[in-house]
């Protein structure tokens, strides 16, 4: 057979292996779902995600010291803390590298960052841990200092909560008004499976490496959306053209073939490039957007499959399923 | 050919006129990048208020700016947020903790009467007179060498006052701040004045102690009370970290792309890198205008607009080399990816928008920095990539047929062997295709 339009040797049929990719995807998301249902149950706070100070309110303060803090030192200042009244304190020891630190004085090397509960209008708190730390650290630099409190810490809760919910309906809206129905509800269906896919994988790194997930997690999730959203549209808006050209001679499941590879060259140099960026903010970014950066990264390189394999066979075995329909109704 | 012409030296001038914009104007740095104190207070109602109005907030607000400016630090904001809340941002800040003291404390000064009519052994009660009445409070010392506060009663209050220490003598009257009695003098004769002092009981004050309660007796009462909800506070050196590491990592990330583009799409990938460049001058141009509060949520949302910008010429060549390797002319080939391309463009860009406003709408301010800045770059990514990069292309390769697929990075075996679309009509004089 000659090369057409339709059928080029090196084209993925991905039609043909729909089922694979529809379990492929059930593969992803089911660890995820499964740790975020365990999370639910043992968490205290019954959320599927570890999540920080931004959702449950609190305080956490930050020093930078200029040697290694060990895990006997960290039982030692825990004590202390305790013993100045400090309720609960939950103390972390970060690494960190700083490009300029020598240039800056800034310490190196480690950063003791103490969590405890929120008190409003508390100085006396503040105080005692900066005495207590600097009592055993001499050179410790406060770095940073944020707190939140627990109603606020709701608010934005719930608040994300709306965000996400009214960037779905406007994502289906508009679709629904470019594109159609069905479209739009396909397209939805495969953002969930991204946001499930990563809030499922941030619901692991909780459990196995104690991850948190903060508000600018909400925003990368967000984004990932728009991303993944902008994936799937170039895909359909390119079926919706050949419908227009091809409707004729053609099937609908060619129609899918063909436009996932005459737009795949597309799909994986724009994640490339994306990710390119993401990646260069991962490794020389700031510490504090590494994890937002990091559940971008995920995001989209998921994003980029359910775009590619799962959005576009999932619009097929639908219209599929309408055709026999309509042909059982006629017979 | 002219108007493209035109057209070139209109981008020209916008470019010039952008970097001579980015210059001339100062970038704001958000706090987590020059590091200082970000705190947002919370009005909270009590018994005696149910409501929190809008004209409380306001001289809550009024009140706040006085005893933000009573810290003598430059470029401090308070501005309201939401119903109820005013949000304070303190750059550079040296004593961090100093100025969270005088952000919560009510300030509230009370002259109280005994309700024995003696010595205050039962209890004490209000006699109307209080930190309102006073005009003027100063620091000094008493003639035992304590510190004590001095205060300056205006009319009103002078007249109280002195009706009050009338009726009182032989009594004494209790002066309490923010609910705790400081001293409680007895009356010996009446005072006319309108003066009055406090001291700080047989121990006296300490300096620092003094230096508050005149500090905010004359910034003045706060309308309501208010309780800190949130706070986050950066230190100076993880700043200037932050900073310099979102650099690197621009840098690094807008060079591997170029790189990328310019391998893969060759002349054309030239072509997008320098509407990258324009790009990357006008996004900072309007950041200045605007102006934007570049946070390291900003800038993150910046180095993604990137990769949105570059994903619309991805878009537009990829679709340019299908049309040519269906064998169109260089113009119809090129006239024909861009518009091609467009709705695919412009459809995932609104979706992009749509979730943007929403964040900017419903987020804190760390996703609200991070939606501007990528509404910011989807819009201007849609000129540069489509207008800018149009431009470049016909007036670099003209209108005649492809004769260097090369430049295209695709074979002179390919060519003839894609696309077969069939145009209507209109779409054929729209792309200026000849059969």
């Amino acid at each position: 057979m000659s090369e057409t339009v339709l059928h080029q040797h090196k084209w993925i049929d991905v039609v043909k292996y729909r089922w694979v990719w529809f379990g492929l995807s059930l593969l992803l998301i089911i660890p995820g779902v499964v740790a975020m249902i365990y999370s639910m149950v043992t968490y205290p706070t019954h959320f599927p995600v570890k999540v920080g100070i931004d959702f449950t309110g609190g305080t956490i303060t930050q020093y930078s010291v200029n040697k290694d803090v060990s895990n006997s030192e960290v039982e030692v200042l825990r004590t202390k803390l305790i013993k100045a009244g400090i309720e609960n304190p939950v103390i972390q020891i970060l690494k960190t590298n700083n490009t300029i630190s020598k240039a800056e004085k800034l310490n190196t090397g480690t950063i003791i960052s103490v969590k405890t509960a929120f008190k409003s209008n508390d100085k006396t708190s503040e105080q005692k841990i900066s005495d207590v730390i600097k009592s055993d650290y001499q050179d410790a630099q406060l770095v940073q200092v944020s707190s939140i409190g627990p109603s606020l810490g709701k608010e934005l809760f719930t608040n994300s909560l709306y965000a996400l919910a009214l960037a779905f309906l406007g994502i289906v809206v508009y679709l629904s008004f470019r594109f159609q129905l069905d479209y739009a509800v396909i397209a939805l269906i495969s953002l969930a499976h991204d946001a499930l896919f990563v809030l499922g994988f941030f619901s692991i790194l909780g459990i196995f490496f104690d991850v948190h997930i903060d508000a600018l997690f909400i925003t990368a999730v967000l984004t990932v959306i728009g991303f993944s959203n902008h994936d799937t549209i170039v895909v359909f808006d390119r079926i919706r053209e050949n419908c227009r050209f091809l409707a004729k001679k053609a099937n609908f499941g060619e129609i899918i073939n063909a436009s996932v590879n005459q737009t795949l060259a597309r799909s994986i140099n724009t994640s490339l490039t994306t990710l390119i960026t993401l990646g260069a903010l991962y490794i020389f970014g700031g510490e504090t957007t590494k994890e937002f950066v990091l559940a971008m990264i995920v995001g989209i390189a998921i994003g980029t499959y359910s775009s590619i394999f799962f959005a576009s066979t999932l619009l097929d075995w639908w219209r599929e399923r309408q055709e026999n329909k309509t042909k059982r109704a006629v017979a | 050919m002219k108007n493209k012409k035109l057209m070139f030296w209109a981008i020209i001038l916008l470019v010039i006129i952008a970097a001579i914009v980015i210059v001339k104007k100062p970038t704001k740095l958000g706090l987590d990048l020059v590091g200082g104190s970000r705190i947002v207070l919370e009005a909270q109602t009590t018994d005696t208020i149910a409501k929190i109005t809008p004209d409380m907030m306001s001289s809550l607000q009024f009140a706040i700016e006085n005893r933000v400016n009573a810290l003598g630090v430059a470029e401090t904001v308070v501005q309201q947020t939401g119903e109820k809340r005013l949000l304070v941002e303190i750059p550079n800040i040296s004593d961090p903790a100093k100025a969270k003291e005088f952000l919560g404390e009510t300030a509230e000064l009370e002259f109280k009467k005994p309700l024995d009519g003696k010595y205050g052994a039962t209890g004490w009660a209000p006699t109307g007179l209080t930190g309102k009445d006073v005009k003027k409070a100063l620091i000094s010392t008493n003639p035992g060498g304590q510190w004590v506060v001095s205060l300056e009663f205006n009319d009103k209050g002078t007249k109280k006052f002195g009706e009050l220490t009338t009726k009182m003598v032989g009594q004494s009257m209790a002066i309490f701040f923010n609910g705790e009695m400081q001293s409680a003098p007895t009356i010996q004769e009446p005072i006319l004045g309108g003066h009055a002092q406090i001291s700080g009981g047989d121990s006296g004050f300490a300096y620092e102690e003094a230096k508050k309660m005149v500090d905010l007796l004359n910034a003045g009462a706060l309308p309501v009370p208010a309780k800190i909800i949130e706070e986050s506070l950066v230190g100076p050196t993880l700043g200037a970290d932050s900073i310099a590491k979102s650099k690197t990592a621009g840098i690094i990330g807008i060079g591997l792309v170029m790189l990328f583009m310019l391998l893969y799409y060759r002349l054309p990938g030239f072509i997008a890198d320098i509407a990258l460049i324009i790009y990357s001058i006008l996004v900072f141009a309007v950041f200045k205008i605007v102006p934007v509060t570049l946070t390291l949520a900003g800038i993150a949302g910046f180095i993604l607009s990137i990769g949105m910008a570059v994903d619309a010429n991805i878009l537009i060549f990829e679709r340019t080399k299908e049309e040519l390797k269906a064998g169109r002319t260089l113009f119809t080939a090129i006239n024909a990816g861009f518009d091609r391309a467009f709705t695919s463009i412009f459809d995932s860009n609104m979706t992009t928008i749509i979730t943007c406003v929403i964040l900017y709408f419903l987020g804190t301010s760390i996703i609200k920095g991070f939606a501007l800045t990528l509404i910011i770059g989807v819009v201007i990514s849609m000129f540069t990539a489509i207008t800018v990069t149009k431009n470049f292309m016909h007036l670099l390769f003209g209108a005649g047929q492809l004769k260097h697929p090369g430049w295209f990075g695709i074979k002179q075996s390919e060519i003839g062997k894609a696309y077969e679309a069939t145009e209507t009509k209109k779409e054929k004089a729209k792309f200026g295709i000849l059969d």
